[in-house]
């Protein structure tokens, strides 16, 4: 586990990172999203200044016969969130202008718009590719409070497979500007690592050599 | 006079935030319109030498103020709703507020039906 000194959360986002690691969600799960920038910016020395005000979260799938743990959606609640559903009945809090939404791996070759998590009583919204980064995670302690966040090197692939997904070009922009940014931190046996624990398709190569092109990364690095 | 050139970038950040924004502003909307409507207040009655507290509520049905009575075993249940319509009241200002924002920087024209500031 890697130590950091304080960082300065915003209080109701530091309240609900306290939350959720006390009730030992960040065992499994991890925070994702823009806010890992932050961390990685004091673990690294990276410079990325620019968050947004959503925070995600990934939740790693246990068996459907897990019991329940924690209820988050009431922790939540109880912190002052409001929950509410979008129209496609993915389960969100919002509080403040904060957005907090949670994703879990979508189960292979199904359209699911939101999956039931027993274990944390929520649900949540299932993407493609999100196991890379619960399977490849490290934990950081901040002010006493133990945060799971995905590992440079999956954080880095995640993204440049996402970002040629995307459906607005300037969050394409935002997610490849994450990449350039982590470049210089990235592991050549990490990264090897990330890349040999997956089966990419044929068109999910072509998107990571596409993105790798924009960014003048060596495809050697990520052995393709 | 000199003309600011447009940031593509930053201005589709901003048009995401806002189509962000106009999303969770539609479903909150959407949650508050389900909780019940009104005012909490107790009214106490004097009856023999005793004060007997009860609760009702105040709404305002198709013009008229209506007092509806509530039970006390419907009391923390009600309670609780209107607590949470608050919170939800409350959440959906700040994001009228941040679109106003957004709009105004984008310089967007405001579109039908979307309530006046």
């Amino acid at each position: 586990m890697k130590g950091l000194r304080t960082i300065h959360f915003p209080p109701l986002i530091g309240g609900l990172l306290h939350t959720l690691s006390e009730v030992g969600f960040f065992d499994r799960c991890l925070l994702i999203g823009s806010w890992v920038m932050l961390l990685y910016q004091e673990l690294y020395g990276i410079r990325y200044p620019l968050h947004t005000l959503d925070i995600d979260f990934a939740v790693h799938l246990a068996p459907a016969k897990k019991q329940m743990r924690a209820d988050l959606e009431r922790l939540i609640i109880d912190l002052g969130f409001v929950d509410f559903m979008t129209a496609d009945g993915v389960q969100k809090f919002t509080a403040t202008g904060y957005e907090v939404e949670f994703f879990a791996q979508r189960p292979g070759g199904r359209e699911i718009s939101a999956l039931p998590v027993r274990e944390w009583n929520l649900n949540a919204l299932p993407l493609p590719f999100v196991n890379l980064l619960t399977d490849f995670s490290e934990t950081v302690e901040i002010d006493g409070i133990t945060i799971r966040i995905p590992i440079p090197e999956a954080y880095f692939i995640h993204k440049l497979i996402v970002a040629s997904r995307r459906r607005r070009v300037e969050k394409r922009e935002k997610d490849l500007e994450q990449c350039t940014v982590l470049i210089p931190i990235l592991d050549d046996q990490r990264l090897r690592q990330v890349m040999q624990s997956q089966r990419f398709s044929k068109e999910t190569k072509q998107i990571l050599a596409r993105s790798c092109k924009r960014l003048a990364f060596p495809l050697q690095r990520l052995i393709l | 006079m000199k003309v600011v050139e447009k940031d593509n970038a930053v201005r589709g950040l901003l048009e995401a935030e806002c189509q962000r924004c106009r999303d969770v502003l539609g479903a909150l909307s959407k949650k508050a319109a389900h909780y019940p409507k009104g005012s909490l207040n107790v009214r106490k009655k004097r009856y023999k030498d005793k004060v007997y507290p009860y609760h009702y509520l105040v709404a305002r049905e198709n013009g008229r103020v209506v007092n509806r009575h509530i039970p006390k075993a419907e009391l923390p249940g009600l309670q609780h709703q209107l607590e949470q319509r608050d919170k939800c009241r409350k959440e959906i200002q700040v994001y009228k507020k941040r679109i106003a924002y957004i709009e105004k920087l984008l310089l967007m024209p405001r579109r039908r039906g979307d309530p006046k500031k």
